[in-house]
Formats: C-alpha cells, structure tokens, sequence
C-alpha cells in the first residue's frame, strides 16, 4: 500500500469537513474523488498534503505517518499536488517555476543546470516549453492549469494529488489535458489521485472511485459500479437520506 | 505606589485612550475599506496640529473651533488623494495583487515628503501655544479646561463616529466592503464612493484628533509616528475592520502606556508601546478580541 | 567567452578602485566609502527583502546593533577582529530572533520591522543613560584609507553573495517563497528555514557596515547609528535600482549617493522630499525599478522589431 488513510476525521470549529474517512491507495493505481462543491474532498488533499492536521486517525505513506509534518517534508517524501485555484510564481518565469519543484521536492536537485534540464523536458512533456523564458503570469488558464501539473511533477512524486486541473477547461482542452496525465503517468510512474467535476475524465482515467458527500465517503467502487449506486444516484439528484 | 490609585493618572489615561481609538478609527475605516496601510497616518495628526497652532497664532482662533477646519481640511486632502493616485490604483490588477505592500511603500513616501516639507515651511523647531491652561477641578481630579475639553470632545467625536458607522446605512455600507469588498459591489454598492467617504472620513477625524492634541504637547513635524504606531497597535489589538473592537482596544492602549509609564519610568514610553506591537503581532496576529479573519 | 571578459573586467574595475586608497583625496576616499557603504547595505537588504519579499523597513537595526556591539569591544580586542565579531554576533542574534519575527508575514512583517528597529534603538538608549553614556567617542581608529579598503571589500563581498544567491538552488527557494509561500512549500521548499538563514545572512553584513562606519564617524550615538533615515535610503535605493539582482542596487545606489553628496550638508530636507517622491514615482509606475523597466522596455522593442 502506499498510501493508507485510517480513521481521518477532520472538523474546524464546530463544522466538520470530514468523517471516518478509510481508504488505501496501491502501488501505481488511479483513484478519483467525486462528490459535489463543499463535501470536502480538498480538505482531504490538504490534509495529505500536510497543510492541515486531521482531528481525528492517521495517515500512513508507505509504512511511515505523516499527519502532521510539515508540508515541505511530505513533499520530500514523495507527494505533490495541484490547487483548483492555481497558485503560480507569477513573477517567476514559466521555467524557474519549474525549475524550483525540481530543486526541492523529493529530488532535491542540487546543481541548477541539472534542474533547469529536467524542467525543461517536464515543459515538453505538457506542452508549455515553447513558454518556457515568460513571466508565469502572462499565461492563459489552461496554461496555468499545465503550469501546476508541471511544478507538481518537477518535485518528481510517487503520488500525485490532482485537485480539479480540467475545471474551467473547453472540451477539446479536457481531452488534452487527460492524454497528458496518462502519459506522464507512464512516463514518470507516480501512483494518482484526482478530484474532477468531468464526469468523463474520471471514467476514463480511474481504476477506483470514491465518493464524498457531506465529509462521509458513501461509495467506493469501479467507474461503472459507482454510476450505479442508489447512494451517489440519490446524492446528486439531491433526494434526501 | 499610591500615584496609580490616583484619579490624576485615570484622566491621563482616559484622554490618551480617546485620542487613540479616535485616531485609529480612521486608519481602520482606510484599511478596512482599500486594505490601505497608511503609514502616513501620524502625518495627519501633525497637519491638523499645525492647522490649529496657525489658527490660534494668526486669527486667535481657539482648537474647538479650528478642529473643524482641520478636518475639513484633512478630509480634503483624503479626497484629492483618491481622486488623484488611490481610484486609479485600486483598479488597477497589477498593483492590487501586492496592494498592501506598495500602498505601504507609497505611504511611506508621502510621509517623508510632508514632514520634511512641513520642516521648510515652520523649521523643525517645537511649537506650542497656550489655551484654556486654567486648572479645573472635578471632585479630587485637577485637570487643566485644555485638557477637560479634549477629554469631552473626543469622547464625543469617538463614540458618534462607532454609532454612526454601526447604524446609519452608509455605515453598512462601510462595513459590508469591510467583510468582502466583492460581493459589496455585486449587491449593489457603490464601492467606488464608500471608498473616497471613507478616505475623507479617515483623514478628517484623524485632522480633528491632530487639533485636540495641539493644546497637549509640543508640535514638531515629526510628532506624528508614534501616533502611527499607536495607531497600527490599536487596529491589530482591536482586530482589522472591527471598529467597536478598535474603541476599546484604543482606550486599552491608554491605560497600558499611561500606567506602564507610571510604574517604569518616562523613558520606557517608546519601549512599552513597540513593545507590546511587536508582541501583539507575533502573538496574537488576530488580535485580543478578533477571531484571526485578516491577518495571515 | 562573454562570462570570463566580464568577470575580468569585474576584477580590474575593484583593483582600481582599491588602488585609489592610496591616491585620491580624502574627500573623493570619504565619497567613495558612502557608496560602498550603501553599495553593502542594498544588497543586504536585497538578500532578504527583495529575495523573500520580506520588505524590511527597519535594516537599520542591524547596521546600530553591529556598530553598538563594536563600540562595546572597542580597545578590548583589535580593530578588525571587533569587526568580525560585531557580524557574528548580530548574525546570531537574527537566527535567535528571526523565528518568531518571520512568522508575520506581508504589511504586518514591514511595520514590525520597523518596530523592531525603534525598540532596539530605545533599549540602547535606556541602556546607554544607564551607564551614563550619552556618547562614545572612538579614538585612534585605522586611516580613512583602509577604512576605505575595507569598504569596498564588504561591497565586494555583499555583491557577489546576492549575485550568486540569485542564481542559486537557495536563491530559487526564497524566490518561490516571496511569490507564494504556501505553494513554496507545497513543492518542498522548507520556508521557514530558508528565510532564517536569509535574515541572519541579511543581518552579518549591515553589522560589519556599521562597525567600520562608527569608525569613520569618530562617535557611537545611538539616534545616528539607528537613524531610520538609513533604513528608507536602502528601501528606496534597492526599489529605484530594480530589488531582484545584484545590479539594481549598483544603479540606485550611485545614483542616490551623489544627490546625498550634492544635498545632505546644506539641503537635508530636499534631499528626503527628493527621496520621497522617487520612492513613490517608482512604486506607482515603475515597480520593477531602473532595471526592471530596463528589461521590460527591451523585450518590447525586441518583440516590435522581429
């Protein structure tokens, strides 16, 4: 197992964000989240991703906890993730942004020339190298959305959290975007995890899919299983319990 | 030890807290409102001080009078602000992106070049003039009329400037760009015009406060920063935006230095109140009473 | 090719420099060690503020602590040992201090900093009255000349550690730290450690700055050795010349010294409204400073002509 999440429960103040969440990842799986706005599907992220603390249970990354280490250190152990709304280095330029996942993150990249060679090749792989000497903050939504992907993998992650990256995306730039991911999955042969509102996209790139309503996981299964479950069906159409 | 129990030192106190939840009223509406930091805040105080001391010097005009030039004339310089450099910048992305920080800067600028004007034209020399210096006394309080005045007027000014701003609509309104500037636009607000009203109504209240503090040290163009700092000390200790917490974290403010002088000594005044900034901001970014919305 | 020129050109360019220790007048030697002093303190400052996007509004306190430090050593150990020994020590005291004060962070670290620096300057003060000490005089200090020398070596020495902190793995990391913290660390930068070791490395230099410079002064006055009036020169200095490089403040710096030198004797209030005003001309309309607006006009040009 790489990732186990025993137990988690996480509430601010009175309201709580998640409960009883279990679940194990494997070894090179995909796994999607789906559930609607507000379920608390990024505060789960965030809590892997050390940048808060669960309330309640443990969470084990390959044999180790690392609830409650700082974000930093779960990044060189191995996770990265992207943010729905996307957090570039504006002023930086598209490569530097880069470059910088290289240089820290689980590579820790000690010679610039080195990291600056790695970004590069990431640059090609999703597409943004013919961007590379721009400010980061000159680009286009789906290039932000690419710039994420890209840092994310420049800290070069055994798991990879992705956190809404088709969201705002044309139909044509959704497509793209999941040959991306694929292919830098084999390329580079992290373990994923996804949130996504694309329905489409989470069918075709997950082996599993959890579901989360109101901060409690209500089904997890096969793509095909999960479209149809009474309980995801009578969440979205929004019959009550 | 019995000069703490002493009344003398509840009036010291009392007027100090008055004057700083008066002057820091103003930099919370600005802040609040334009997230503005306006470290030039101080200035104001000293404009309206001189403002006073001319009027006094050249017309014999007393600072209960003169106090409501000064904030005519401050409120001006609050709206020929915003017309001239804060509309513009406040719309403009790219500055807004690091807006706290550049306006800051630009404060700063502002600062230098007023004090330092201010020294071309009245020389860095310390001014003063003397009015209502007669001792009134009030039970075992001896007070000077200069001092009673400013302790009643600025009660006055503070607490209907809190009640105003609590109640009327246009405090609403005020209040509803101070929670999200956003979606006060989206309902209806005219942010645009809270923005400069609340501009005009900083700098004023701060010009009126500058005219009370004429009558009650010395004038100096540089008399203005420790009222700055006071004044940063207040909004944090009351929490960002919450002007009710503001009045009393002001009136806190009072006691602490006024009480803390009085136990150490005079020259521990500077000490004290950077001290307990500088404390109050590692420990308690959100302030005593704030529940942490602002400040990251 | 290019890169080995200029560094040979770098290199001749000190050499002379150093050389004039032993020609020029006392004046021009008095005109150069302000612009080296500054030259020292911008880039300091660069190092941390314009690295981190910690703005720093109170660098004077490094500079007054370094030179208070010196002034309480002086005859006790030689002369440039004092020197070291002021860096260290208010080295150290910013690792001690620089946790907590780190923690704050955007508009609330600028006014603290300055705090920071008022309250050091008034504890001196208290400290200073206690032991009866209004101000101490410095006798029997080096020559003009060597002070001079010693300079332009900190200069040196300043300027190349924020050339090469730029382009390095650590300037990477503080420089993904003042576009967005949090997402820093999300990729791994340990945040918290690399400004640490920013604000001590930010705080050494100034510190020695300030030692040789009470030297120059002949007296340690607490008012003058943490005037702010140093502080808003740096900002204003690193701002004017572009904050994000060694050569920003090279510009400002020059540009500023010889208004000081023209103005600060008889004109002291013009030359802060000058200041005043360049501070805000740039903040509005010139953010990136001389060298930012440099580059940023260039690639237009370039983009307009192909």
């Amino acid at each position: 197992m790489l990732l186990e999440i025993n137990d988690v429960s996480k509430a601010f103040g009175g309201l709580i964000a998640l409960q009883d969440i279990n679940f194990a990842v494997e070894d090179g799986e995909t796994l999607g989240i789906m559930g609607a706005n507000g379920a608390g599907k990024t505060t789960l992220f965030s809590l892997i991703a050390g940048h808060a603390k669960p309330s309640q249970g443990k969470i084990i990354l390959a044999g180790q906890q690392i609830d409650g280490m700082r974000p930093a250190q779960i990044s060189a152990l191995g996770v990265a993730r992207t943010y729905q709304i996307v957090r570039p280095f504006r002023g930086l330029s598209v490569l530097e942004n880069v470059a910088a996942g290289a240089l820290y993150g689980s590579h820790q990249e000690k010679s610039m020339a080195t990291a600056n060679q790695m970004a590069h090749e990431i640059l090609v792989d999703v597409g943004l190298d013919d961007r590379a000497g721009q400010p980061a903050g000159s680009l286009t939504l789906a290039g932000f959305k690419r710039l994420e992907l890209a840092k994310a993998l420049a800290t070069g992650p055994k798991l990879l959290l992705l956190d809404e990256v088709m969201a705002g995306l044309t139909p044509s730039e959704v497509n793209q975007a999941i040959d991306i991911i694929e292919s830098c999955k084999q390329k580079y042969n992290y373990t994923l995890i996804v949130i996504e509102h694309v329905m489409k996209a989470l069918m075709r790139m997950c082996e599993r899919i959890i579901v989360i309503h109101h901060g409690e996981m209500i089904a997890v299964g096969a793509p095909d299983q999960i479209a149809q479950d009474e309980a995801v069906i009578q969440a979205y159409l929004g019959a009550e319990k | 030890m019995d000069i703490l129990f002493s009344p003398q030192l509840l009036a010291a106190a009392l007027i100090t807290g008055v004057l700083y939840a008066l002057i820091s009223l103003g930099l919370n509406l600005i802040y609040g409102t334009m997230r503005l930091l306006n470290v030039a805040h101080g200035d104001l105080v000293m404009i309206g001080s001189y403002i006073a001391f001319m009027a006094f010097s050249l017309f014999n005009v007393g600072p209960l009078i003169s106090m409501f030039g000064a904030a005519i004339i401050c409120g001006g310089l609050g709206w020929l602000a915003y017309r001239s450099v804060f509309q513009n910048l406040l719309s403009n992305s790219e500055i807004l992106a690091r807006l706290e920080e550049n306006s800051l800067l630009l404060f700063f600028g502002i600062s230098v070049v007023v004090q330092n004007l201010v020294i071309l034209f009245f020389t860095a020399d310390r001014q003063g003039y003397e009015y209502l210096s007669a001792i009134v006394e009030i039970g075992d309080v001896r007070l000077t009329g200069a001092r009673l005045a400013v302790l009643i007027v600025g009660s006055v000014v503070s607490i209907a400037a809190v009640l105003y701003l609590r109640f009327s609509l246009f405090g609403l309104a005020i209040n509803a760009l101070i929670q999200n500037r956003d979606a006060s636009a989206i309902v209806g607000i005219n942010v645009d015009r809270v923005q400069m009203f609340s501009l005009v109504i900083g700098f004023g209240i701060t010009g009126l406060a500058g005219a009370l503090i004429s009558v009650l040290e010395p004038i100096t163009p540089v008399m203005g920063f420790p009222y700055t700092m006071s004044a940063f000390v207040v909004i944090i200790l009351g929490g960002l935006g919450n002007l009710w917490g503001g009045f009393l974290a002001g009136l806190l403010l009072g006691f602490l230095e006024i009480y803390g002088v009085a136990v150490t000594g005079p020259e521990w005044r500077s000490v004290l109140v950077y001290g307990i900034f500088i404390g109050i901001l590692i420990f308690r970014p959100q302030g005593l009473l704030g529940r942490g919305r602002v400040a990251r | 090719m290019n890169n080995s020129l200029r560094l040979i050109g770098t290199a001749a360019v000190i050499v002379i420099l150093a050389s004039l220790s032993g020609l020029a007048s006392e004046y021009m030697l008095g005109i150069g060690f302000t612009l080296f002093m500054y030259i020292a303190l911008a880039q300091s400052w660069i190092i941390l503020s314009g690295m981190t996007g910690y703005i720093s509004l109170g660098h004077v306190v490094f500079f007054g602590s370094g030179a208070y430090v010196f002034v309480l050593l002086w005859g006790l150990v030689p002369v440039w040992l004092g020197v070291a020994i002021s860096g260290l020590v208010v080295g150290i005291g910013a690792l001690m201090i620089g946790y907590p004060v780190l923690r704050v962070r955007g508009p609330y670290f600028v006014i603290l900093s300055f705090g920071l620096a008022e309250l050091v300057k008034n504890l001196v003060l208290i400290n200073e009255a206690r032991m009866y000490m209004s101000l101490r005089p410095v006798f029997g200090a080096p020559p003009l000349a060597q002070l001079y020398i010693a300079m332009l070596v900190l200069a040196v020495v300043a300027t190349a550690l924020t050339y090469w902190i730029r382009r390095s793995r650590f300037g990477a990391g503080l420089r993904s730290i003042r576009e967005d913290e949090w997402a820093a660390e999300t990729i791994g930068v340990p945040a918290s450690r690399l400004k640490l070791i920013a604000f001590a490395l930010s705080g050494l230099i100034p510190a020695m700055v300030g030692a040789i410079f009470i030297m120059r002064s002949g007296i340690f006055q607490p008012g003058d050795a943490f005037n702010p009036i140093v502080s808003f020169t740096i900002v204003t200095m690193a701002i004017i010349g572009g904050s994000d490089d060694a050569a920003g403040p090279l510009l400002g710096v020059a540009f500023l010294v010889i208004l000081q030198e023209l103005l600060w004797a008889n004109w002291p209030e013009i030359y802060m409204i000058i200041l005043g005003v360049l501070l805000i001309g740039f903040v509005l309309f010139a953010p990136g400073g001389i060298l930012g607006w440099c580059s940023k006009n260039l690639s237009r040009s370039k983009k307009n002509a192909a």
